[in-house]
This record gives structure tokens, sequence and C-alpha cells, in this order.
């Protein structure tokens, strides 16, 4: 890690941001793949199933760490018109923490599981794909989720200003 | 009852105390399933490995980031002033006729996007300096535009409704064919609301040029793009060519294909797109995560029938349950942000609505219209926060005023589409 928390924070985006981008063009170019190979040309890409499945998980925790690091996670805000500035920093730093601390515990239950599905010697029905590797990357990604939040506790960083800013060119899921 | 009341409750003080609503049901939903094993914490932990790797490890869920996907490349790809050019050469001669265009561009947007907030925040830099320019009441194109804006997440694709197909395991393609009857009815007393705002005061909105039908047919041909990509999407999981989650990966690449041969995506505008589409599904997915593991829990509890007796034997007529549900949401909406209340709710009405022996897919459109409503109705509705962050001119009280007419409009579609299911239900019946 770099020595600069703010660097290192960066360069999680960066990293994690390449990554996520990657493999969603891929889902989508794979999934537009079998639908025109399978109509067109009779022809199913064998496996493009389990490979979807494998690149939607990798993708969607590889994301978490980002959503959590650009605060984005939905929450409701009715406390912060009851607050004083100085109180919603106090807040926000005591929820960060306990996120922190409840994501890191989740952590260590995903990598249990990644330990049973390792034991089996789970693999795809296919492809004979290894599962567990998988599910140990998940456990990776909610473990530096956890990180960030525990960071954002030293380190508030950006997402404390009294009003919340409004991102017109955002897509939010409404 | 009381045990869900109890974790119902102390979930929601976590919520306030701004805990993401994601971790807040997660954590309840584990100790509330602890609790009901007498504190036995081995099933509770189990749970939740088990929630958190089937969420991630489902094939079906690929169509979060694909729409997601789809709607960014579309906003990116910029074909709103094309839809708005188009609708104004057939409405715009009329009184109010650019806001009616505002509203139907909005519709046609809303056909390849599925995100409300998307919808008004093209159509406001395309619509908005138009109808200025012919000297539109700020109060009219404003409500327009809020108001049209909302037909994105009721004309298919819809995120909304692939977030409540997944909680309620409800047909996702029958739910976008459900939306587009009411996608049309609401655009048309989307109109009517215009409609009655110009009847009001006639200057609010004067009548553009009237245009020619060849100059209808050249701004059509503007728009083969976009009917095109919702015909291939759309039609393709209508007709049962390919499930939802294909339409979702062949939509996300024809927008792609789309902005590429526009040439208005750069590596940087692409990946950024991508970037983003990727943070909100793993916010999404953790959001259903948490409403999976509190549903769990609330399941199995004495509440879903507790409820249930509960309105049989106050011998409500079930109609009126599900208008007593909406007027909830409705006064709900107001002050909630849209997405909090349908996932903390849903798991809860969704149960009784169905034991009352109505339909899934007719309950999921109640949901996107009271969410619509939710989002244009002040002090907190998404749709005037981008009004009011693109438009920073525009007072607070004029965009609250503005937007008025379009809510009793919806309000009004809200109780049609309570009263003749058959609007809802009509075409997703006609499906394989």
């Amino acid at each position: 890690m770099a020595a600069n928390p703010q660097d290192a924070g960066a360069w999680l985006d960066r990293v994690l941001g390449a990554a996520a981008a990657l493999l969603l063009l891929v889902l989508m170019l794979l999934t537009a793949a079998d639908v025109v190979s399978r109509y067109i040309f009779n022809w199913p890409l064998r496996g493009a199933f389990e490979i979807t499945e494998l690149l939607l998980l990798t993708l969607i925790f590889a994301g978490l760490p980002l959503a959590s690091r650009a605060g984005e996670h939905v929450t409701l805000d009715f406390i912060d018109r009851a607050l004083t500035p100085g109180g919603r920093r106090l807040l926000r730093r005591l929820i960060d923490l306990l996120c922190g601390a409840i994501i890191l515990g989740l952590a260590w239950r995903v990598w249990v599981k990644a330990d049973k599905i390792a034991a089996y010697g789970d693999t795809t029905e296919v492809l004979r794909l290894p599962v567990s590797p998988f599910v140990y990357a998940m456990a990776l990604m909610v473990a530096i989720t956890g990180l960030v939040h525990l960071a954002k506790v030293i380190f508030p960083g950006q997402d404390e200003r009294a009003e919340p800013v409004f991102d017109p060119d955002k897509i939010g899921p409404t | 009852m009381t045990e869900a009341l109890v974790g119902l409750g102390l979930m929601l003080v976590l919520a306030l105390l701004r805990v993401p609503i994601a971790l807040a049901m997660g954590v309840m939903g584990f100790v509330g399933v602890a609790y009901l094993r007498d504190w036995n914490f081995a099933p509770a932990m189990a749970m939740v490995e088990t929630k958190i790797y089937e969420t991630g490890r489902n094939y079906t869920l690929s169509v979060v980031p694909l729409f997601i996907l789809m709607g960014n490349l579309v906003t990116r790809a910029g074909m709103s002033q094309e839809l708005f050019r188009a609708a104004y050469t057939f409405v715009g001669h009329l009184r109010g006729g650019l806001a009616m265009a505002t509203v139907v561009a909005c519709a046609g947007f809303g056909a390849i996007c599925g995100s409300s907030i998307a919808t008004a925040a093209t159509m406001a830099k395309v619509a908005y300096p138009a109808m200025k320019g012919l000297g539109y009441s700020d109060r009219l194109s404003t409500g327009a535009i809020a108001g049209g804006g909302t037909l994105g997440i009721l004309i298919p694709p819809s995120t909304l409704m692939v977030i409540y197909g997944v909680l309620t395991e409800t047909n996702i393609g029958k739910l976008f064919a459900a939306g587009i009857l009411p996608g049309i009815v609401a655009t048309f007393l989307l109109c009517l609301a215009v409609q009655w705002t110009v009847l009001v005061d006639p200057a609010s909105g004067p009548r553009g040029e009237r245009s020619s039908w060849g100059e209808r047919w050249r701004a059509l041909k503007g728009v083969w793009a976009v009917l095109a990509l919702f015909v291939v999407v759309m039609g393709g999981i209508y007709g049962g060519v390919f499930t939802a989650t294909e339409g979702a990966g062949m939509g996300a690449f024809g927008a792609l294909m789309f902005a590429l041969a526009r040439g208005t995506l750069s590596w940087r505008t692409l990946f950024d797109g991508l970037i983003e589409s990727a943070r909100t599904s793993a916010m999404l997915f953790a959001i259903l995560t948490g409403a999976l593991m509190f549903a769990e829990f609330v399941n199995y509890t004495t509440m879903p029938g507790d409820l249930k007796n509960l309105v049989t034997s106050l011998d409500l007529s079930p109609i009126m349950v599900v208008a007593a549900i909406c007027a909830i949401y409705v006064i709900l909406g107001t002050a909630m942000e849209e997405l909090s209340m349908i996932l903390l709710t849903v798991p809860i009405f969704f149960p009784l609505v169905v034991h009352l022996g109505f339909d899934p897919i007719w309950f999921g459109i109640l949901i996107v219209v009271v969410v619509e409503i939710g989002l244009i109705s002040p002090p907190v509705g998404m749709n005037l926060f981008v009004m009011n962050a693109l438009l920073p001119h525009v007072p607070t009280r004029v965009l609250f005023r503005g937007v008025l007419p379009f809510m009793v409009a919806d309000i009004v579609r809200l109780a049609i589409l309570i009263a003749f299911p058959t609007i809802s239900l009509w075409l997703p019946s006609l499906m394989r």
C-alpha cells in the first residue's frame, strides 16, 4: 500500500475501476455474442452461462469498494437536518466505524464459505472451472470494502458536505 | 408479529442513524434469524453466507448491470435532440406544444432508458432551452420535464421493475410488457396536464411553428435508431426470442454500437459509463442482499400470517387494501427517497397483496407509478433535485408549483390503473 492514504484510495479506485469496467464490457459482449451465435449460427457458446455467472460475481464485488469509496450506498438522511455540522461529522465517523466492523465480519463469513467450497472442490458444470478462487476473491473484496469504511473514520474525505451535491449526469436506479 | 415489528423498528432506527439501508436490513435479518432460533447464531451465519453467495452468483441478475449500462450509454450517445425534434414537428404548433413534445420525447427516451432521473436530466438539456426560447414559463417547462422524465421507469426497460422482479421473483419480461400500455396512458394524461396549465394561463405556453409532412417524415427518420433499439430489445423479450438478461446484453451492445456510430463516445466516456454502471450495480446488489436477508427473518415470523388475518378480520374489500397501500406510498413518497421506501416495504406488503388474490405484475406496475409520483412530489423528489441542479436559477417555489398539475395527472393515472387492471395485464397475458 502506498504511504499516503489518499494516494492509496485513488490507486484503489483506478485499479478496481479498470477491472470492473473490463469485466462489464466482457459480460456485455459475451451475452450479445451468445444470443447472436445461437440464433444466427444456431451454435450456442459452450459454458457462456457459467462464465456469465462468474463474471457477474467478480464484477459486482469489485464494484463494492468503489461504491463505498464514492459514498453511493442508499441511506436515509433525515437526521442530517437535525444535527450541527460537527455532530454530522461525528455521526458519520461512528457509523463508518460500525459499518467497517460489520463488513469485516461479513468478509470473514464469506472466507469461511470459500473454505467450504474449496474443501468440496466445487467446479462449474460444463467447463469444470474451480469455483473457490472466485469466492476467495469475493471475501477479499468485501474485506477491502470494510477497510474503506474504516479508512473513512480516520480520513473522512470529500463526502462531508452539508448538503448532498446532486450530480444529474449519474444514472440512479430510479 | 411482535418480534417482526420490533425488528422492523430497530432496522428503521439504524437506517435513520444513516447506516446504509443494505446493512441495516442485513444486520436485522441476521439478528432476527438468530433470535428466532433462541440466539443460536450458527443458522443465522449460514443464512448470511448463503444469501451473499447466491445473490452474487446468479445468472438472472446479470440483467441489472447490463440494463444500467444500456441507460448510461444511450444517455451519453445523446439521442434526446432528435427525439425532441421529431415530437416537436407533430405537436409543436399546438398551444403548449413544446411542453407536450417534451413529454412525448421523454416517453421515447424512456423506451431505451430505464431511469427517470437520467431521462429528466437528458431532456432538460434539450427541451428547456427550446421552451425558454419560445417564451414558455419556467413553471410549465420544468414541470413538463420533471413529470415527463418519470416515464423513464414506467416504459420498459426499467431498472425499478428489475429490482421489483428480483425481490418478489416476478417475471421481469412480463413486468416490462405490462409497462407499455400504462406508459401510453401516462403520456396522454401528462399532455392533458400541459393543456390544463395553458388553459389557466395561455401565456405560459405559446404555439410554435407548424411543420410540413415532409419535415415530419425527415424528423422521424432521425429517430429510427431509438425505435430499432426498442423493437429489438423489447420485441425480442416479448416475443420470447430471448430472456430479459439476453435482451439487456443486446440492448447494451446496440447502445454501444449506436453511440460509436454517432461519434459521441470517447474512450474516456465509455470507461466512465462502464465504471459508473459497475458501481451502481454493486450498490443495488448490496441492497438486494440485505433485503433478502431481512425478508428471510420476516417470513419466519408470524407477521405475514397475522397481517392476512388482520385484513380478513377487518372485512375490508381487497381493492380497498390495495388503494390504502398506494395511498400510504404516495404520502411516504413526498418525504422519503423512493428506492428505500420500496425496498423497506415490499417484503411486508407483497405477500399480503398476493394473498388477496392480486396479480404480482399488476402490483409491480402500481409500485412503479407510486414511485413516479414520489419522484416529482415536493419536498423530496429526485426529479425536482435534477431540475434544481441543472437549472439553479429557477426558484424552488416555481418548481414545486409547476409540477402540481403533473402530480394530479399521475394520481388520476394511479386510480385508473387500480380500477382497470386489464390495462397493465393484457399485454403480458399474451406472452408465452
